[in-house]
This record gives C-alpha cells, sequence and structure tokens, in this order.
C-alpha cells in the first residue's frame, strides 16, 4: 500500500520481521528487504542520520551480494543483517544518538564476511541513483575463493546491455498480467506439493502440479523470458515423468520443485520490479544448478550438494555471460515445443475438472470495494429515511408497504454480499505455515505436527498480510525454541512428535489466532534474571509467571542476548507485538515451563460486521457488541452498593459488579444520574464484569464498523463509528479499553467484597 | 495512490501561493484556503461527540458512508464559540496524514467566494508574537477587491500529526 509514508521505525520493524522469516535459499525475502532498503533510504526523514544513510547503504550492499551469490545468504549472515537491523533500530528509537558509531559498528559486523567496503563511496551523492546497480562494483569482495575477487563483482548486472528488447516494453500489459497469473500458479504449486507430500500416488494432484509449470512455461516461452522457460520447462519435463510412472514422487523430486518454485518466484518478482522501477532492478539468475540437479533426479543420481548454497565459484563469471538473459532476443528458441504456444499443446487435458470445484473469481479493486461498501450503506439508510417521512407514512397503501418490504429485502441482500466480499477466510495464510513446518522441521531434525483448525474463519481482507509475518515468527519461535528435538522429547516422557496447534475462531467480538507448541516453554526465572539485567523489572518486583512471560515483548528486551534464547536473530518479538498492534489487536504468550507455550493474538474484527446494541446517554447514542453483553436490567435499590466511596458496584447474583457511569466516562450529559432510574448493562471482556449505566435500550442492529478516520484512532474506550439508521454516526464502544480506563479502583472493590 | 499523489500534489503547489482560493468567514475575517484543498462543503449537520478529543473537535459526521473528523475553526483558533446557524458550513478538506488521505471537516461562520489571487497581491505573513493563528498557519496576507484575505495552509492549521499525538 501506501509505502512512502512508512516512517523510519516502520520500515526498521518491516525488516526486522522479514529477517526473522527469511530462510537460506528463500530469495524472495531477501528482495522485498531489499526493496525496504532502498525505499528507506529514499525517505526524506532519514537525511539526518548520515550513519544510518551509510548503514543502509551498505546492507543494500550485502543483500545484492547475497542475491547475486557472492556472499552465502546462510543463518550467519542473516544473523549479522539481523544485527545490523537492531543497530539501526536502536538509532532511531534514541533519536540520533550512535548515528556516528552505527557504520564502523555495521561495517564490523560484517567484517567476518570478508566484505571489505571503500568508505568513500558510500559518502557518494545519493542523487546518483542510476548508479545503483552498479554499486556492488565498487566495493570488493574478498572471500576465501579469492580467484573469484574483484571479477564476479565486475560482471555484476550493471554492465549489461539492454538495447535490444523492443518486446519486452511493448508487452507490458501482458507481462503484468503473466506476473498476476504466474504468481497465482506458483502459490497453487506449493499447496499441491505439499497435499502430495500425504498422498504421493494421487494422480490428479500430480496434474494439478503438472499444469501450472506448463503453463508458466508456455507463457515464459511466448513473452520470451528465456531463462523462466528453461527452468519451468525443465521442471515440466520432470513432473512429466512423475506422471507417467517413469519414476515415483519422492522427497527429491518434491525439494525441487518447491525450490524451483521459489526461484521462479524471485524471478517473476524481479520482472515486477523491473516493470515498475526501472531497469535498474534488473538481475541475472543463475538457474543451471536447479537444471543440472533436475537433469541428476532424473538420471537416477543422488543429488549432490544442497542446492540451497549457491557457490560462488570462478566458473560463475563466465557462467553469467553465456547465460541467456530473460529478455534474450528472438532467435535461437530452445524449447522448441511451445514457441508462441499459450494455449496447452494438445498434451494435457483442459484444466477444467479442477476449475469447476474452486469456482470463478475476479480482482476486484479494493478501493472499488470500498466505495461500493459505502454506497450500499448510504443506500440502506436512505432507504431508511425515506420510508420514515412522514408523507409516505400518511399513504397507508398496501402495494407501497409490500414494494417497500421487497425494497428492503433486496437491499439487506446487497449489503450482506458487499460485507461479504471484505472477508476471505484465513485458509490460505494458514496453509503457507504447512510449508513453514516442514522446512523448519527438517532443517532442525525435529518432527513436528501441525495441527491446523478453524481455517475457515473469516477475516478481513486487509489484515491478511499484516498478520502473515507475526505468524510467521511466532511458528518459527515455536518450533526454533519451543519443541524439541525427538530423543529430548521422549528422555522426558513425550511422544516423539512434537505438535504445534494453529487455530483460529471468532470469539467475543474478536478473532483469535492460537499457536501452541508442546515443547519446553519458557522460562520465567530466566526471563527475569534478564529482565532485572536490562533494568525492566527491579529486584523485588512480585511479578506472576505470566506478567514475567509477557515481557518478551517489550522492545529491546531479547536484542540483549543475541542469536540464543528467546530471540532468533537478534531482533525480537517486540515486532510481532508491534505487527498486531498496528492491527488494534493483542497479542500474549501463556506457557508453562516443560509443558509448552501458547500465543494468542487478538484481533479486532476491525472492518467486519457486528451486532450490537444500541444505547442512548443523553443525546449521544452508544454501540455495546452484542457478544459481549451478558444481561441489562434497573437495578433495585437493595442491590447498590458504594464502596469507600470511592466505586459503586451492583451485587447480581451473589458476585459484585462494579458500575461505570459512561455519560461520566465520556463527559456527556445524561438524562439520569440515579444507578436506579437508570439501565445498567452487565458487559464482560477478557474476563472481568462491568455494569454501564445507560440511559435507555434503543434496540439491537447489525452494524458495520467504521475507523473514525485516519487521526482519531487510539481513543480510549471507542473500538470506532458506524452509521446509524437515521445517518448519524455512533460510536462503538471497546469495552476492554473501557474497563481499562477504570480500572483502578478494582482492586479494592474486590477486597471489600471478600472481607464483608 | 492515485488518491495519494493527487492529495500530496495539492500539498506542494501551495508552496507557490498565486491561486485559487476558496474564502470565508470567522468572526469579522476573512480567510482563504487553497482551493485545490477543499473536497466539498456542506451545511452543518448533527455531529456525534467523541470522548477524549481536544476541545476544538467537535466530533465525527457521516459524509456519505464515511465517518470523518470536524473540528471548530473559531475554537482552534481561541475565538468564542458560535452557535451555529443556517449559514455555518463544513469545509471539508483533504489532507495527507502519516496513514494516507484524511478527510477532515472545519466548522466556519459561513463560505464567501472563491477568488483568484495573483503573486503580487499577496504579502508575507505580518509576525503576532506567539498568538495560535501566526506564524507557520498563515502562508500570507492577500488584498483583493480592498479586502484583506488571511491565506491559511490548511496542513498547518489542522496539525493532522500533532493531533494525532495529542490523542494517544
Amino acid at each position: 500500500m501506501a509505502k512512502a509514508d512508512l516512517a523510519l521505525p516502520d520500515f526498521l520493524d518491516n525488516m526486522a520481521l522479514k529477517i526473522l522469516m527469511v530462510e537460506p535459499g528463500d530469495l524472495s525475502v531477501v528482495g522485498e528487504l531489499l526493496e525496504l532498503v532502498e525505499q528507506m533510504l529514499t525517505s526524506p526523514v532519514i537525511k539526518a542520520f548520515p550513519g544510518l544513510v551509510k548503514t543502509g547503504r551498505l546492507f543494500v550492499i550485502v543483500l545484492q551480494k547475497m542475491i547475486m551469490g557472492e556472499l552465502p545468504d546462510d543463518n550467519e549472515n542473516y544473523e549479522r543483517l539481523g544485527q545490523c537491523i537492531s543497530l539501526m533500530q536502536d538509532v532511531v528509537r534514541t533519536e540520533g544518538r550512535g548515528d556516528e558509531k552505527i557504520f564502523e559498528q555495521a561495517v564490523g559486523v560484517f567484517a567476518q564476511t570478508g566484505l571489505v567496503i571503500d568508505p568513500e563511496f558510500l559518502d557518494a551523492d545519493q542523487s546518483d541513483e542510476g548508479g545503483d546497480s552498479q554499486k556492488p562494483a565498487s566495493a570488493s569482495l574478498q572471500t576465501d575463493e579469492s580467484e573469484s575477487g574483484g571479477e564476479v563483482a565486475a560482471g555484476s548486472p550493471g554492465a549489461l546491455q539492454f538495447e535490444g528488447l523492443p518486446d519486452f516494453l511493448k508487452d507490458r500489459d501482458l507481462l503484468g498480467g503473466f506476473i498476476d497469473e504466474a504468481f497465482e500458479h506458483l502459490e497453487g504449486i506449493e499447496v499441491n506439493i505439499l497435499e502430495l507430500e500425504q498422498n504421493p500416488d494421487d494422480l490428479e494432484i500430480i496434474n494439478n502440479i503438472f499444469r501450472p509449470f506448463h503453463t508458466i512455461k508456455g507463457v515464459s516461452g511466448f513473452l520470451n523470458l528465456k531463462v523462466i522457460n528453461k527452468l519451468a520447462h525443465t521442471t515440466e519435463n520432470l513432473l512429466d515423468d512423475v506422471r507417467n510412472n517413469r519414476r515415483k514422487m519422492d522427497s527429491d523430486v518434491i525439494d525441487i520443485v518447491l525450490s524451483v518454485g521459489d526461484q521462479l518466484r524471485v524471478m517473476v518478482q524481479n520482472i515486477r520490479d523491473i516493470l515498475e522501477k526501472g531497469m535498474d532492478h534488473y538481475i541475472e539468475f543463475d538457474i543451471s544448478e536447479y537444471v543440472e540437479q533436475i537433469r541428476n533426479i532424473q538420471e537416477g543420481k543422488k543429488t549432490a550438494g544442497s542446492l540451497r548454497r549457491r557457490a560462488a565459484g570462478p566458473s560463475t563469471v563466465a557462467e553469467l555471460k553465456a547465460q541467456p538473459t530473460p529478455f534474450d532476443t528472438p532467435g535461437e528458441t530452445e524449447p522448441d515445443k511451445n514457441t508462441g504456444a499459450l494455449r496447452p499443446t494438445g498434451r494435457e487435458d483442459a484444466p477444467a475438472s479442477t476449475k469447476s470445484a474452486v469456482g470463478a473469481s475476479i480482482k476486484v479493486d479494493i478501493e472499488k470495494l470500498d466505495g461500493l461498501v459505502n454506497a450500499v450503506g448510504e443506500l440502506v439508510i436512505m432507504q431508511a429515511m425515506v420510508r420514515q417521512n412522514p408523507m409516505i407514512i400518511g399513504l397507508y397503501d398496501p402495494k407501497l408497504n409490500r414494494d417497500f418490504a421487497q425494497l428492503s429485502r433486496i437491499t439487506t441482500e446487497l449489503q450482506r454480499t458487499a460485507m461479504s466480499m471484505r472477508m476471505v477466510p484465513i485458509r490460505q495464510t494458514f496453509q503457507k505455515m504447512i510449508r513453514l513446518v516442514r522446512d523448519l522441521s527438517k532443517k532442525s531434525g525435529k518432527v513436528v505436527d501441525l495441527i491446523m483448525t478453524g481455517e475457515e474463519t473469516e477475516i478481513d481482507r486487509n489484515m491478511v498480510d499484516s498478520i502473515y509475518d507475526p505468524l510467521v515468527h511466532m511458528i518459527r519461535n515455536s518450533i526454533d525454541h519451543g519443541v524439541q528435538v525427538p530423543a529430548e522429547r521422549e528422555k522426558i516422557g513425550k511422544p516423539a512428535v512434537g505438535v504445534v496447534n494453529l487455530r483460529a475462531y471468532q470469539k467475543g467480538g474478536h478473532i483469535m489466532i492460537e499457536i501452541e507448541d508442546d515443547g519446553q516453554g519458557l522460562n520465567s526465572e530466566k526471563i527475569r534474571k534478564k529482565a532485572i539485567e536490562r533494568g525492566l523489572i527491579q529486584e523485588g518486583d512480585a511479578l506472576s509467571d505470566h506478567e514475567l512471560n509477557n515481557l518478551i515483548f517489550i522492545p529491546g528486551f531479547s536484542t540483549a542476548d543475541k542469536i540464543t534464547d528467546v530471540s532468533g536473530r537478534g531482533v525480537g518479538m517486540d515486532v510481532v507485538k508491534k505487527g498486531v498492534e498496528k492491527l488494534r489487536g493483542k497479542v500474549e504468550v501463556l506457557s508453562q515451563s516443560g509443558k509448552g507455550s501458547q500465543f494468542i493474538i487478538r484481533l479486532p474484527l476491525t472492518l467486519a460486521i457486528i451486532d450490537g446494541i444500541i444505547v442512548r446517554v443523553g443525546s449521544e447514542r452508544y454501540i455495546i457488541p452484542t457478544i459481549a453483553i451478558k444481561e441489562s436490567m434497573r437495578p433495585k435499590r437493595e442491590f447498590y452498593n458504594t464502596v469507600h466511596g470511592r466505586g459503586e458496584a451492583l451485587l447480581i447474583r451473589e458476585t459484585l459488579i462494579p458500575i461505570i457511569r459512561l455519560y461520566e466516562l465520556f463527559g456527556v450529559e445524561s438524562t439520569y444520574t440515579d444507578p436506579c432510574e437508570a439501565i445498567v448493562v452487565v458487559v464482560e471482556s477478557e474476563g472481568r464484569q462491568r455494569a454501564l449505566m445507560v440511559d435507555e435500550l434503543l434496540g439491537k442492529q447489525e452494524v458495520v464498523i467504521k475507523s473514525l478516520g485516519g487521526y482519531m484512532k487510539e481513543i480510549p474506550g471507542v473500538a470506532g463509528g458506524t452509521i446509524l439508521g437515521d445517518g448519524r454516526v455512533g460510536l462503538i464502544l471497546d469495552l476492554a479499553g473501557i474497563i481499562g480506563s477504570s480500572n483502578t479502583v478494582r482492586v479494592e472493590e474486590e477486597r471489600v467484597v471478600r472481607n464483608a | 495512490m492515485s488518491e495519494t499523489e493527487r492529495i500530496a500534489a495539492s500539498t506542494h503547489s501551495e508552496k507557490v501561493l498565486a491561486g485559487k482560493y476558496l474564502t470565508f468567514a470567522l468572526g469579522k475575517e476573512q480567510y482563504g484556503i487553497g482551493i485545490l484543498k477543499v473536497r466539498e462543503i456542506i451545511g452543518v449537520m448533527e455531529i456525534t461527540v467523541v470522548p477524549h478529543t481536544p476541545h476544538y473537535v467537535k466530533g465525527v459526521i457521516n459524509l456519505r458512508g464515511r465517518v470523518i473528523p470536524v473540528l471548530d475553526l473559531r475554537l482552534k483558533f481561541g475565538m468564542e464559540a458560535k452557535k451555529y446557524n443556517e449559514r455555518t458550513c463544513v469545509i471539508v478538506v483533504d489532507l495527507l496524514g502519516s496513514a494516507g488521505p484524511v478527510q477532515v471537516g472545519m466548522l466556519v461562520d459561513s463560505v464567501s467566494e472563491v477568488v483568484n489571487v495573483g503573486e503580487q497581491e499577496i504579502e508575507p505573513p505580518p509576525s503576532f508574537g506567539g498568538s495560535e493563528a501566526s506564524g507557520a498557519d498563515i502562508l500570507g496576507m492577500a488584498k483583493v477587491k480592498g479586502a484583506v484575505i488571511i491565506l491559511l495552509d490548511v496542513d498547518q492549521v489542522i496539525g493532522i500529526d500533532r493531533l494525532e499525538g495529542s490523542l494517544v
């Protein structure tokens, strides 16, 4: 979205999240990182921190080298990047303190990689944007394979020529279409592959994987994207063997198809970058290793060496130059069968069988959708207003009444449909976690079962993207630090297979997402020690384990103890918390040492419809989410108690429930000031009950939560607004906030109750 | 995105002061704001009070399905409150907040006209020393047809970022 508007800390937070998620070999994330840093470097705010700018440029160089395969994209390097990010975060957090030192520190961090930076070129004026891709050339790399040295850098993409790409720019629309399509296909491939792992002999699934590769191959050939075409083609051949029972679908094939999928994604993303930002972003991809490995598999050889590590050997230069660019001019078209073949080449039946099950869908611009939803909302309100017009009410015409009834049925249906368009099941996000868990457990030598429930839970479309990163981080956390290796598990009497539960459900006007593992849990004592070290708590502070555990979400907490323990890569759980809080949600962790931990994310239904009771206080009307309401009543005098003159409470069925005078809290004039004349609505939030004092209950209605506009967020006690039947705005109450802001007297009251 | 760009463009174009201004009355004075900032002008409607907001934030209104905040410019400028009448207007302006485009309504006594102000008619803002509507809020003073119009920098007046900060 409007990324250009991000503030400096946001950029760094986003980068921190990315670095947490990155897996060796997953260059798409590296690409995203690169994009973020570059955006950050163009933001005006950063100019105030010269050290930060230099560090940022250094960061760019390291990333570019990793993409080029000159630096290995392994865990150590990601850790270094993570440290670098947290250095930058520190500078921004302290508003520039340490800015003058940060660059040297960062250079120190990367020193072990053999990267030598000529400081002068980093000082070069940034206006020289066009030269960006040339930058790696000026920093020389002294790796162990010194023979590759500066040569590799000199062969970097800046040197490539693009005069001969007439088709490329002409076919912009076509290419754009291809990009979207390709991403969809790649997603489909991944989901299907993982499914295949469970049912390796299901021919239908194999076909479902084969087809998208075939399509990508066809279209990329047509568009003259040679490297993509070649990779897809080779993979397709391999899959064809599987399809025709010439070889078995085994984990070798699955692995290679998955990593080819990743590689294709990076390549397609690169084309998108080029389209959006120009040629500077062109990256040369070397796919020879994939091709070779696929051949090896086809020939039945065992795979030699992992694909995920790219050797920056001396041969690279030659290869780079010899490789046809994706935009090579037509001529020696290598894959023969499919030049110009956009339609399947009769090799495969039409993919209609699968499509019908999924259902056709179209993509709609989110702005248009919002416009539609707003317009429908207005329509409903206008209809109500016309109907309540005294002239119309005066016309006792049965036909008119029938027509009105029909009209309102139609508008209600329309509204419901419009609303539902913005909600999507969380399934897709969850499905991406299957892959993550698989990769993580494989790498760490742990055996982990991912059990997902509630995939059909619908969440707001706008949340899907933002929730993905925090979710990944927490799953990572659970597997990396929670679940133990099988041997250890058996020793303490747990089943060898660890279980990570991923749940989504709706509760109390919130969407809950839980990640629960049966691992070792958090060590509260350790956390306490660290918190004292960091000065977050005092030695004598009496904190419950629960409170201690939740300290891990404090910024800067885990950065202290890099790369060990609770933190992963020098950036901590605070980025998760921030990510969730941006969605106006909350996250907490429950943990029992030795038994496991459970992360609970609570998200509001920000833009969703909620069922609410409309109440009146003076001339204002508020909406209380129905789901939080226990009961409502006009209290009897004998159940009314005041406590110490400070708080007041109602005794309802043996429970003393504190009263909150809404008019006092919100500073409005109310009709009643005596609780026994007014109405109280008993609500519950986070296990606490309160009696809200209101003047009148007006009715129940489904309302659409609307934000109060950009700068009215974060108002305590108000979750948002909605348009009521008469066109006016009503405020939706945020009960957690209301209870929180009147919380100070609570403890005392309860104590008194116990004594009484 | 195009929306954002358009508003950003209008923010920049205010650096060139000459142009069309929408003028309105506030007390005895005439004020002007760049026409590109103005989205629409509506009559005053019922406003929903929002708690815990600065006193000049009157609340929120429904602008065709959108909830937007409304400020009373009189209160914002430290002038005396005035009862709203049929001439009272809400000028809806487009601003660029940190989270994207934001619409805000400003309550004014009455809307006057759109005037074309030439560069030579504009004088730099006089310094009054420290009062609310001085300094950064004012782009300049324009003399048009013998009357003085105070040209306001809407972004500064509404101070979206300051407001955002004060609410947390």
